[in-house]
């Protein structure tokens, strides 16, 4: 990324449109192309999958059928909750799921650089760079979060379950909104951009916690798919098409956002030097 | 003049906050009566289902349920002398590493959080677990109050000097306190109700927990004060 090693003294304007600006747009005619083929791979090329599927068993743990030789549907305790569960469609939602959480524990990571950065050289740019890749994050924080409702409610058969990756999402997500809300309980810019860099870092440190929690404290809901095995070659396929399309679609829109809040920013500065003329 | 060693700078910024407390007695009255009447509530909240619930169940929920409410209110106020009467702006002109004065703050923080803990837990205790016979462990449940207290003084003494400053500083507190100190919150109550309550692998998940909220306090308490310099210098 071109630094422009901008003095406070020596006044310089902010500045945007450089070639990732140009980049943006086709990133974004990619991601949606990716997206939408994987969108389709999920449901004609990836094999159905035959989940954690629940039958009736006697007490020596055969499974019961009825007279033409079908399983007989059982209930379960999974989280707390009676569910029958056999697995539907529903698991296509895995496919945009999980890009979707990986990009947004990116788009924090990369908030929570921008965030040091700041703290280290007090530029504005920064600051800016750090609250949109938040504003991404949260874009995509509340995807998963529905993609996630939907997953729960059709597998699993429960709208909510307190099980460690959905809490810890949960409040990463109240966390990046908070983010947001200290922001405009502020009015002094420069105060703003510090606390905000401070609660951005803080903010991370959740991000590692939910990543590994199911590794730590092994879950009925989330499985560890990747060191597993879980997957079988096409359903990789698919999975890493939605994965780089939707981080294109995270990078295009970071880059236009960002050029506009640039623009804006230019813009005011243009109007302040125009005034102390 | 030779400037005064840290730890007499921390001394001094201890021994002023605690003087300032036990004269006004601000923060540890409110806290206090907080308490009792978050246990007054909890009694109305309770009352329907003592008799077939199994309360030690709940009990260590509703223990640190308890403990962030009141350490809630006693955050808010820990800044409120030093904001109103001007005195943050003495003690930043003075040439003293900020490092210190977060030290300093957290300490009696803690200390104070302490005090109302030693109040509130035997408490509780005669108001909802005299009933009840908690397993033998129970005197272990000193170890995670102790550990999430350091936690909760940590944390809060950073968010509230980034809250001092904003507008309708109550709720920002808690938009900010509640979810950050949930990790350590979760593995609280998972030592303290697995040691009332008893049972074969109680001293596990008791050990487990404490790992993990220990860790949570290390890693929150050391980035708050790495971080602690920007805010109190913004």
């Amino acid at each position: 990324m071109p630094d422009t090693k901008r003095q406070p003294k020596q006044r310089s304007l902010p500045e945007a449109g450089q070639m990732a600006d140009r980049v943006a747009p086709f990133a974004l005619i990619v991601g949606i192309v990716l997206t939408t083929v994987g969108f389709f791979l999920a449901f004609f090329y990836a094999a159905p999958v035959n989940g954690a599927e629940v039958y009736a068993r006697d007490a020596a743990g055969n499974i019961l059928r009825d007279s033409a030789g079908n399983a007989l549907p059982a209930l379960e305790e999974i989280g707390g909750q009676l569910v029958s569960n056999v697995l539907l469609i529903s698991q296509k939602i895995f496919y945009f799921h999980m890009p979707v959480a990986l990009v947004s524990f990116l788009a924090l990571a990369v908030a929570a650089f921008y965030c040091v950065r700041f703290l280290m050289t007090k530029q504005q740019r920064y600051d800016t760079c750090a609250r949109i890749s938040m504003e991404i994050a949260l874009v995509f924080v509340i995807c998963t979060m529905i993609t996630g409702e939907m997953w729960t409610r059709f597998e699993w058969g429960v709208w909510w379950t307190w099980e460690p990756r959905l809490t810890t999402y949960l409040i990463l997500m109240l966390v990046v909104i908070a983010y947001f809300v200290l922001r405009n309980a502020l009015d002094d810019p420069e105060r703003c951009a510090t606390y905000a860099a401070v609660v951005g870092i803080i903010a991370f440190v959740d991000v590692p916690i939910c990543f590994m929690i199911t590794r730590l404290v092994p879950s009925s809901v989330h499985p560890v798919v990747l060191r597993e095995g879980g997957m079988s070659a096409d359903m990789g396929i698919t999975l890493v098409l939605v994965l780089i399309g939707m981080l294109c679609v995270a990078f295009a829109l970071y880059r236009m956002r960002f050029r506009q809040v640039r623009m804006q920013e230019r813009v005011e500065a243009l109007k302040a030097a125009l005034d102390e003329e | 003049m030779a400037t005064p060693s840290t730890f007499r700078q921390y001394k001094t910024l201890l021994v002023k906050d605690v003087r300032q407390e036990f004269r006004t007695k601000e923060m540890l009255t409110s806290m206090g009566i907080y308490a009792l009447l978050v246990l007054i509530v909890y009694g109305a909240a309770l009352a329907q289902t003592s008799n077939q619930l199994d309360i030690l169940q709940m009990s260590g929920g509703l223990l640190w349920a308890l403990i962030v409410f009141t350490s809630l209110l006693g955050l808010n106020r820990s800044f409120f002398a030093e904001k109103e009467q001007g005195c943050i702006e003495g003690i930043l002109l003075a040439p003293l590493d900020r490092s210190v004065l977060f030290l300093a703050k957290a300490t009696s923080n803690l200390l104070f959080l302490i005090i109302i803990e030693v109040i509130a837990v035997p408490l509780f205790w005669f108001f909802f677990l005299t009933t009840t016979t908690p397993a033998e462990t129970f005197p272990l449940m000193v170890v995670p109050l102790i550990v999430g207290t350091i936690g909760v003084a940590g944390v809060g003494t950073l968010l509230s000097t980034i809250t001092m400053n904003t507008r309708g500083k109550d709720v920002m507190l808690a938009v900010l306190f509640i979810p950050l100190i949930f990790p350590l919150l979760y593995a609280c109550v998972s030592a303290t109700t697995a040691v009332l309550v008893g049972g074969d692998t109680a001293l596990n998940t008791f050990m487990l927990s404490l790992v993990l909220a220990a860790g949570y306090d290390i890693i929150m308490v050391l980035l708050s004060w790495v971080l602690y310099d920007f805010v109190i210098s913004a």
